[in-house]
């Protein structure tokens, strides 16, 4: 079942939602300001959303949401012995390889996970987007959502086994909110753009998880950029995910901030990122239930 | 209530931003109607492969093609106007496929129209679908916060309605238990039980609303019509002419997506019934007339 995508050129104009009288700029502005108000009133149904599958996750287990804690610690263990034991490999500026694995994985799996996650998000909400109205930007919301506190606790297992490995705190570590924020809001930009392009061609869905796991071994996580040659290493700046995770390398395992250029970099792709996803969800929006 | 921007061009309700006081409106003076549908058309189209395909998209874009004309087109509602006021007790009438149960899900906003304009002025509380958002591997109490949150409430609003749930739904014994582990009756009267739980200010209800034994769906009817006098609207979608002809003052009559009549329910109900008994499966005489394609605008 569908609404016809586009109408035709001579129909456009009375076409729903209203023409756009007003310079486009004030739409988005009035969209904006809407989509702020209904998120603050189904904010409650966010926070359900996600505090109830974190808890439906590890239902019934016997360690309960200690999981969520011991898993990442677990992963970490096995990441660290495979990448310092099976296929070390040495770090430019010293550091420790393994910290450097793990301060990468951090960020990535957030992403990597989010834009999974994504992608099908407003198709397995089908039953409750044709019964009943919640603003859809909650679906890919909930999503990137539920990934940050994995992620966020993640961290916290990081921090635990920073200390046995002679990693110390630093002030540099002070930057971590605003890695964090930009890397949430790259992921939720790139999330929303999933979720749009999968509700509308289902191909996409296929695409994401092949796309994904060849972006991660573009991405220095599991090898330092001074594996390649100085002339080289050029090409990751090509890499949008680069900066972010360069990010916490920087503050987790080297200990210092990030270069300026870095934040900048990932600031803008941040806001590009989040502009466009906006932009495409909103756009489609109103199609989506058809499509379903 | 002091409107700043004029909404009428927003097919979706415009109180629901303005917190989740449902009860501070209610003292109000009304400001125009509650429900407008201006011009309003909603079409379905049906493609051969369910999925619109990448492929075809590309090839669509690349090769400046005409769209392929789909298999089918299907107009499931057409050219409606409607202004529903304050206080307006409204049944809808029609043959199966007329857009009854489309005009419903468009006032909830669950589909936007294709052309003209829906205003909604107030909270919304559809009774269209019952269980909507739930989720089975949940408590049926942490469904019914959940399904709260989506009409709109608080989980504090929600906690303070919970026993007046389980009073009524008698599945105050289980409201720990997994949704999973209930059994279909018991599901629907959770659903029910929170569905009307809240006092919207309009209300949608959908026919078969009968769930549960006997005694269930005695006090479910009972508390449908409670909940149909607190209400500032109401739409009821029916095949029981008799009950509507009870419950409602205005009849809306719908045939083929197209508005056929509007006006006092016993009117509207005795056109239809006349029509019905007729040729129950031959269109009415005013369908027949518009069968030639025709201006808008039927009746009403």
């Amino acid at each position: 079942m569908d609404v016809r995508n586009q109408p035709a050129a001579d129909e456009a104009v009375e076409t729903f939602p209203a023409p756009p009288r007003a310079r486009p700029s004030q739409v988005w502005g009035r969209r904006l300001a809407e989509d702020r108000e209904e998120l603050t009133r189904f904010w409650p149904v966010v926070h359900n959303m996600v505090s109830q599958e974190l808890r439906v996750r590890y239902q019934r287990s016997f360690m309960g949401f200690l999981w969520t804690l011991v898993n990442p610690l677990l992963m970490m263990f096995t990441l660290s012995m495979v990448f310092s034991q099976l296929l070390p490999m040495k770090l430019g500026d010293g550091g420790n390889y393994t910290l450097y694995i793990l301060a990468g994985m951090i960020p990535w799996a957030f992403m990597a996970g989010s834009i999974t996650e994504s992608s099908t998000c407003i198709i397995q909400a089908e039953g409750l987007i044709r019964k009943i109205y919640v603003p859809k930007l909650v679906f890919p919301l909930v999503r990137v959502l539920i990934n940050m506190v994995t992620s966020m606790l993640s961290l916290v297992a990081l921090f635990l086994v920073l200390v046995p490995m002679g990693a110390r705190p630093s002030m540099a570590m002070l930057f971590l909110p605003v890695a964090i924020g930009l890397t949430f809001a790259f992921t939720l930009g790139l999330s929303l753009i999933v979720a749009t392009a999968n509700t509308f061609f289902r191909d996409c869905g296929h695409l994401v998880g092949v796309f994904i796991q060849a972006w991660y071994f573009a991405t220095p996580i599991v090898y330092p950029v001074s594996q390649f040659a100085e002339d080289l290493q050029w090409r990751f700046w090509l890499n949008p995910a680069f900066y972010f995770v360069e990010m916490f390398h920087d503050v987790l395992n080297s200990g210092r901030m990030p270069q300026l250029s870095i934040v900048v970099i990932a600031a803008a792709l941040a806001a590009v990122s989040l502009g466009i996803g906006y932009a495409a969800f909103k756009a489609n929006e109103d199609k989506m239930v058809f499509r379903l | 209530m002091p409107r700043s921007r004029p909404m009428k061009t927003r097919w979706f309700s415009d109180s629901e931003g303005r917190g989740r006081g449902l009860r501070r409106d209610r003292a109000e003076a009304p400001a125009g109607p509650l429900v407008e549908l201006r011009d309003v058309s909603l079409k379905f189209v049906n493609y051969s492969d369910k999925a619109f395909t990448l492929k075809r998209a590309v090839l669509e874009l690349l090769l400046r093609r005409e769209r392929e004309v789909p298999n089918s087109e299907f107009w499931a509602l057409r050219d409606v106007n409607i202004r529903i006021e304050r206080g307006e007790r409204i049944g809808v009438v029609g043959s199966n496929g007329a857009g009854k149960s489309t005009l419903l899900r468009l006032l909830a906003r669950i589909y936007p129209p294709t052309h003209g304009t829906v205003a909604v002025r107030g909270s919304v509380a559809p009774l269209i679908e019952m269980g909507a958002g739930f989720n089975f591997e949940l408590s049926g109490l942490d469904n019914i916060l959940l399904n709260g949150a989506m009409l709109g409430f608080t989980r504090k609003q929600m906690l303070e309605k919970v026993d007046a749930i389980h009073e009524f739904t008698g599945l105050r014994e289980f409201a720990d238990l997994p949704l999973k582990y209930y059994s279909s009756g018991m599901y629907a009267r959770l659903a029910f039980g929170v569905a009307t739980a809240i006092d919207p200010e309009i209300l949608l209800v959908d026919e078969s609303l009968s769930v549960g034994d006997a005694n269930f769906r005695a006090k479910a009817t009972e508390r449908i019509r409670g909940l149909m006098q607190r209400s500032h609207a109401v739409v009821l979608v029916s095949h029981e002419l008799s009950s509507l002809r009870d419950l409602c003052d205005r009849g809306l009559w719908m045939h083929k997506g197209r508005l056929l009549a509007d006006g006092p329910i016993d009117e509207v109900l005795d056109a239809y019934r006349e029509a019905t008994a007729a040729a129950p499966a031959a269109p009415p005489p005013d369908a027949a007339a518009e069968a030639i394609p025709a201006p808008a605008g039927a009746i009403g």
